[in-house]
């Protein structure tokens, strides 16, 4: 830069230190974060790092897979559809008429072969299907708060159109879910000996607790002209009503089980199960299946090949690609960063297609 | 309130109190908006932007206004109906008289009446108005000069001035005063009477004046004016993709509604326990849509606004904390003042930048000069040292002191005598600056300009001056002028200095101006400043006659410029040309390589410039701009006609359409008049040849010229970026895409007016390469991963939706849908503003890689389908793998809710995690943190019994079968990609691929680069002249060609160079103009 011409008389460029008065402490403070310049750590994309993941995801994945399968394997299941068995056989053209009638005979006797031996405790399921507990409709159709403590009984605003009676009395517990509650029963017996079918616990410990009061009595349920599933017993407080606080815990999906009892004594092979149906509860209108189902639990919980199935298969997907990684690598193996790739020199029109 | 009821009382009272109608309905017609609004407004996003949308509705407080509230309580002195009081500043009417003291600020446009100085003088410091910070002079106007500060209390009289407006350079107004004050005479004012609002009176000891322009109507309050807000591409791009978005969710929530609908009248009825109504409302059937709709509103991310806003303002924090855009001259940080479009800068495509002061330094020396014919410098390349030009100052060669003389005089130079006894030089322009300098130099020293008495010592003589009338520049007559009195020989004199065609044109008759059109050529060759000098010797009867006319022109009020432009030119004639004077302007630092690397980034670059065509073509030369044959070409399209326009850019279009396919730089120059002409009647043409070239000079353009070309590149769709420094820059700056302002020597104006500010135009490379690029791949990935995390939450709800009767359930509740948005799902990609796919280094190694950004290549339509598809596909990854190993005895809905949920925000912590290039401290803590921070979260809300989710996060993660589904979630949903990306990383890299495993395994083509950047490589394949190439390694502007004509010559006759031959055309042209005059 050259020497401005600085002599005698004239002083320096009047601007310059103008701009240096003004703005002395401008200057930003010095930090790796405002600099952009933490130290940072910066992977690629390497042949060898990519088909370590995938042999280790592989390597990893079909043990397991084989270990939820095999725990899957495990879970001897007894499933019973008994919805259309146990109309009986004048009625088979018009089941809803049958189960609408209060009159006709409900009960049904199915026996059940144990295929292998189950270890107490054995659950009890009830199954139904095309029964859409996840309706908006139905799942909004519930006050929490009412069910919870007495003193927000009259709290039914939530739960239309099965709030109040004809007479604007709150009904406890109020909702389509509670009104719709299911109430087959079950008895099973061996060998004409009854099989107790423990109905404690089971729901969640945390629903009895804090979500059921246990100063809540059942009150105006199922009082309507029109009777939607099963009555509550109205000297027991809701807390102690298992049924309905499984009921309550509305599934997912159209297609659900929910727990009835448990069996606590061991079942053995080949032994024949009664079982004495109360059919009450009505799927014949929608086409939904009701089924009966017996099954024992491992650590896995039921019986679900699902888990096991994909962990393998996702295993063995990841095993195949690395496998397939390295003979490409092997076959045609390609320098990273190569040169090559990058012809700035081309016009702009070659580099688009990058 | 006592309340009285009147029994049976059938008079009035009975309408005293309302009716015993009950009112169920959740809204009645009245209050549906006030209850509505309440409702909408309890959320927080809603009020988010209820707030902005307030703040920027309130004017107070949106643009910077210096003057703001508090100005208005502030007390003032005022006189009012003769008597001086202390009043608020709002409470200053139009007329009042405003008493200041030193160092006040001013309350309103002022126009002044009386200083303590006894010439009427009056300084201020306009910084907060204009951004200069050196003192101004205010004279009062010549009518009110010397009154008592008594008198002046009781003054009366009229102030007739132009409707307010927002120029702060300009004033045209009169003063009248009514008898007995003076008589009825007329006194013009301009801007040199008014002191303007927020400025501050200094070096005063009090001033007053009336007030003119109050409140929101004075030049500040005008010009505050709301700028045009910019819409970055990439905003524009997110909007379209918005908007394609929101037609993809009126088209599910139409698809879903029907189906909803049909379901609803086929299947829910037999569903007993749903319970139906036979009959429903009327808009029954828009029921499931409308829900639908809510359902589906999530899909449009409004946390993306919020993300974008706080992203954009750590971009401009991060350019203004940048230490390496500190110029360390004058301690300049780089500033961001317009936060909202640091993407723009990656995509630049054009920029338009100013010469002086920009790609120069602004900083003029005096380096030679031609006087009668004889030059002088050209050995030494110094005139100063020149001892031919010296020996002629010593024997008084009249011609040289008269040139000194006005070098000296002819100005508007104030000299300001230090403390040490040295004089400092107060110029408003650097041109002036370096010829005062030069002449004190050469011993015509300016000393004093007290009132209008100029005070010179020449070798050791005192002259005195009087300055009659000063005929100022502007940029339309290029040129200005003194009229002044020697007080020795009560001589007048007229002093002229300007550009060669301002003034040559202008000499009495029979003068021979060939060796000063020579001189100017040769020194525009040279890349140097050429101002003309001419001088007259005024008969006194011819002043005063003038003098009249030119006090008339004065005092209009409509067109007073135009009136004065002609009465100047009155006077302006039949000079006799002393000489020429030429000022070098050096080239900044790193100029040439900045403007080589940005051009290999692929941008164009056009400059705009009000000086002379050869001088620009020279800079442009020197600094990269534009290369030389055989290289480059220039193309001219020039003329004075429409015609001659009209061929000649047709000319310089069909050669640029040829030439197209070559590898071949070529750049077209056009000056003012023929743009004014191209613009006017051809702008198609010229907008097709905008289109086509990618470098050009625009020589002798005016500000609006500079603003209308920004404009045409506009209209093409163009990302333009605007750089200058001075205020004629201003209007460009404001209408580019991008305006960056040089805070330089010519005041900040434009820094001011701009939305980058920068010390240096060196800076730019890193402003728009490190920066701009990354900012636009930050806010790529962040705006579509935006989009991505609310279309994968969206997707499951339209999933699910088919397994619960159409009905519109949501999965999710409520917190969680919150929550996913505003904390989940945005918290680790804020931290994507640190990340970095390639180093600076490999940047800057590798401008060419820019090309992704400007080309948009990682937002556009296509990028976003890859997203919209990912999040398909891991929503049906999340959907298929919770729904199936939660089913059966497993399948309650707050679970496989919390199943999803957790599936899709470790997918998110690994999405994130693939797409980031460069993980620092804060990228691990803000993803892994933030996984950790939903579990922690999600066992909180599980804590309370009164929660939906009341134990349910415990349960869960008890379970072995959540943590398989999570894990088996996360491999589904990744591996695809993953396997996608290494396949096309390795074995279909893109550019930006390569460079990154360039720059990670040290491979060859990080050495490759550093051969191919190496400085010396640019100038061999720039400069093929062999006299440059030594030269333009230097900073300084140093000639590229021999002096002599014979030499230009010899290579105008080497045959190919047309450029220059072009050149001879246009000198012959020129001389052939300056006979027509």
């Amino acid at each position: 830069m050259a020497e401005r011409g600085g002599t005698s008389s004239a002083g320096g460029p009047a601007a310059a230190p103008g701009i240096d008065a003004r703005e002395p402490t401008k200057k930003p403070k010095y930090s790796r974060f405002s600099q952009q310049e933490l130290p940072a750590f910066k992977p690629i994309l390497t042949p060898g790092w990519v088909i370590t993941a995938f042999v280790t995801i592989g390597v990893v994945f079909v043990p397991i897979g084989v270990g939820s399968l095999f725990a899957s394997q495990q879970v001897v299941e007894i499933l019973d559809r008994y919805d259309l068995d146990c109309v009986p056989s004048s009625f088979s053209e018009n089941p809803v008429n049958y189960i609408q009638d209060s009159n006709t005979n409900k009960t049904c006797t199915r026996s059940l072969v144990v295929p292998k031996q189950m270890k107490a405790p054995v659950y009890v399921y009830y199954q139904l299907t095309n029964f859409y507990q996840n309706h908006r409709r139905y799942v909004k159709s519930r006050a929490d708060a009412q069910l919870r403590s007495k003193s927000s009984e009259g709290e039914t605003t939530t739960c239309a159109p099965e709030a109040v009676t004809g007479d604007n009395q709150p009904i406890v517990p109020c909702g389509l879910i509670a009104w719709s509650l299911f109430n087959d029963t079950y008895k099973f017996s061996v060998d004409n000996k009854a099989i107790d079918v423990n109905k404690k616990d089971i729901s969640w410990k945390s629903d009895r607790e804090h979500k059921f009061g246990s100063d809540v009595y059942p009150k105006n349920f199922q009082s309507g002209s029109l009777i939607g599933g099963g009555k509550l017993n109205e000297s027991v407080p809701l807390s102690e009503q298992e049924d309905l606080i499984v009921w309550m815990r509305t599934a997912a999906l159209p297609t659900f089980r929910k727990l009835y009892g448990r069996i606590e004594v061991d079942l053995e092979a080949n032994q024949r199960i009664t079982v004495l149906i109360e059919n009450n509860y009505n799927t014949y209108n929608f086409e939904g299946k009701k089924s009966l189902v017996l099954s024992t639990a491992t650590w896995i919980g039921g019986k679900n090949d699902f888990l096991g199935a994909a962990y393998l298969t996702i295993g063995g997907l990841s095993l195949f690609l690395a496998i397939c990684f390295i003979l490409v690598y092997l076959v045609k193996p390609r320098p990273l960063g190569d040169p090559s790739y990058l012809s700035w020199n081309k016009s702009p029109a070659d580099q688009t297609d990058g | 309130m006592k309340r009285y009821a009147y029994i049976n009382d059938d008079g009035p009272s009975q309408d005293l109190y309302r009716d015993n109608r009950i009112s169920n309905t959740k809204y009645t017609v009245l209050n549906f908006l006030p209850k509505n609004l309440w409702e909408q407004f309890s959320r927080f996003m809603n009020q988010y932007f209820l707030l902005i949308a307030c703040l920027q509705l309130w004017p107070l407080i949106t643009p910077v206004n210096p003057a703001s509230t508090w100005a208005n309580e502030r007390e003032v002195w005022v006189v009012e109906n003769g008597i001086k009081k202390l009043i608020q500043a709002q409470d200053i009417r139009v007329g009042n008289i405003v008493w200041l003291r030193e160092n006040d600020e001013v309350p309103c446009d002022l126009v002044l009446m009386g200083t303590s100085d006894a010439q009427g003088l009056c300084c201020v410091e306009t910084s907060a108005l204009d951004g200069e910070t050196d003192l101004k002079t205010r004279v009062v106007p010549p009518v009110c000069m010397g009154m008592d500060p008594v008198l002046l209390q009781k003054i009366k009289g009229v102030i007739e001035c132009p409707s307010p407006d927002r120029d702060i350079r300009r004033f045209d107004g009169n003063l009248r005063l009514f008898p007995p004050f003076i008589d009825n005479d007329v006194c013009p004012l301009t801007i040199k009477n008014t002191l303007l609002q927020s400025c501050y009176l200094r070096n005063t000891e009090w001033a007053c004046g009336v007030a003119i322009y109050t409140g929101n109507e004075t030049k500040l309050g005008m010009s505050r004016g709301v700028p045009e807000p910019k819409l970055t591409a990439v905003d524009a791009m997110i909007d379209k993709l918005t908007g394609a978005i929101f037609i993809f969710q009126v088209v599910v929530v139409m698809v879903l509604g029907v189906a909803g609908n049909v379901w609803k009248d086929t299947e829910a009825r037999k569903q007993w326990y749903v319970k139906y109504p036979d009959e429903g409302p009327w808009y029954e059937l828009l029921v499931i849509p409308l829900r639908f709709e809510l359902l589906c509103s999530i899909m449009i991310p409004i946390s993306i606004k919020v993300s974008l806003d706080l992203v954009k303002s750590l971009y401009a924090k991060f350019i203004d904390w940048d230490e390496k855009m500190i110029d360390r001259e004058t301690v300049t940080p780089a500033h961001a003042t317009n936060t909202a479009i640091s993407e723009d800068l990656g995509q630049v495509e054009y920029i338009l930048t100013d010469k002086t002061g920009t790609l120069t330094e602004n900083k003029m020396i005096f380096r030679r000069c031609c006087i009668s014919g004889v030059i002088y410098g050209n050995e030494s390349g110094d005139a100063l040292k020149d001892t031919e030009l010296l020996s002629a100052i010593e024997t008084g060669s009249p011609d040289v002191i008269r040139f000194l003389t006005i070098m000296a005089i002819g100005n508007t130079v104030i000299p300001v005598k230090s403390k040490n006894g040295a004089i400092l030089y107060k110029a408003q322009s650097p041109d002036e600056d370096a010829l005062v300098q030069a002449a004190a130099k050469l011993q015509m020293i300016f000393v004093d300009r007290s009132a209008n008495i100029l005070e010179i010592w020449f070798n050791g003589r005192t002259i005195h001056y009087k300055v009659l009338e000063t005929l100022e520049f502007t940029s339309d007559r290029k040129r200005m002028s003194v009229v002044v009195k020697e007080n020795d020989t009560e001589k007048i004199f007229l002093l002229t200095k300007g550009a060669d065609e301002a003034i040559l044109p202008c000499a009495y008759a029979g003068q021979q101006t060939r060796t000063f059109t020579e001189a100017v050529e040769q020194y525009s060759q040279l890349g140097l400043r050429t101002l003309c000098f001419a001088w007259r010797e005024l008969m006194p009867d011819e002043y005063h006659e003038w003098s009249l006319v030119f006090k008339e022109a004065n005092s209009t009020l409509v067109d007073r410029e135009w009136r004065i432009a002609e009465a100047c030119q009155r006077i302006e004639h039949d000079f006799e040309i002393l000489g020429v004077s030429a000022i070098e302007d050096h080239l900044q630092d790193g100029v040439p390589e900045t403007i080589e690397t940005l051009r290999k980034a692929g941008i164009n670059f056009w400059m705009l410039t009000g000086d002379k065509q050869n001088t620009a073509v020279q800079i442009a030369l020197s600094c990269n701009f534009i290369s030389p044959e055989p290289k480059g070409q220039l193309l001219m399209i020039d003329g004075k006609t429409e015609d001659e326009v009209c061929r000649s850019l047709e000319r310089v279009l069909l050669t640029m359409r040829i030439t197209t396919s070559e590898p071949k730089d070529v750049a077209f120059v056009i000056d003012g008049w023929a743009l004014e002409i191209a613009l006017k009647h051809y702008k198609k043409a010229f907008t097709d040849l905008a289109i086509l070239s990618r470098t050009a000079i625009c020589c002798r353009v005016t500000p609006s010229q500079k603003a209308q070309l920004v404009q045409i590149l506009k209209s093409c769709d163009y990302r333009t970026l605007a750089i200058g420094d001075g205020g004629n820059d201003v209007r460009m700056i404001q209408q580019a895409d991008i305006g960056v302002g040089i805070s330089g020597r010519e005041g900040l104006q434009a820094a001011r007016a701009a939305d980058y500010s920068i010390g240096k135009f060196r800076f730019l490379t890193r402003l728009i390469l490190v920066h701009g690029r990354y900012s636009y791949n930050r806010t790529a990935f962040l705006s579509q991963y935006s989009f991505y995390k609310s279309l994968l939450l969206c997707f499951i709800q339209i999933f699910f939706s088919f397994v619960s009767g159409v009905s519109g359930t949501s999965l999710f509740n409520s917190v969680s849908l919150m929550a996913y948005n505003v904390f989940y799902t945005s918290i680790p990609v804020l931290v994507s503003v640190l990340d970095k796919d390639l180093s600076e280094e490999t940047v800057m190694q590798h401008p060419q890689i820019l090309f992704y950004c400007q080309a948009g290549r990682l937002l556009n339509p296509t990028t976003f389908a890859g997203w919209f598809g990912r999040s398909l596909f891991h929503a049906v990854v999340v959907f298929m793998i919770s729904l199936n190993a939660y089913t059966y005895e497993k399948s309650e809905m707050e679970e496989l809710s919390m199943v999803a949920l957790s599936g899709c925000i470790w997918l998110q912590a690994f999405v994130v995690t693939m797409e980031t290039n460069s993980f620092t401290i804060l990228q691990h803590v803000a993803i892994w943190g933030n996984l950790v921070a939903f579990y922690a979260l999600n066992f909180a809300f599980s804590a309370v019994p009164s929660s939906g989710m009341y134990t349910i996060m415990f349960r869960l993660c008890g379970q072995p079968s959540y943590w398989f589904t999570i894990f088996l979630t996360v491999a589904a949903g990744m591996g695809p990609i993953f396997a996608l990306k290494y396949f096309r990383y390795t074995y279909r890299p893109s550019k930006l691929n390569v460079l990154q495993q360039a720059e990670r395994m040290g491979g060859p083509i990080l050495s490759l680069g550093t051969i191919e950047s190496h400085p010396g490589t640019i100038e061999r394949e720039v400069s093929p002249l062999s006299i440059s190439q030594s030269k333009s390694r230097s900073p300084v502007y140093e000639p590229l060609l021999l002096d002599s004509p014979n030499t230009r010559r010899s290579f105008g006759a080497g045959g190919t160079f047309e450029f220059f031959q072009s050149q001879m055309r246009l000198s012959s042209l020129y001389s052939r103009n300056c006979k027509d005059n």
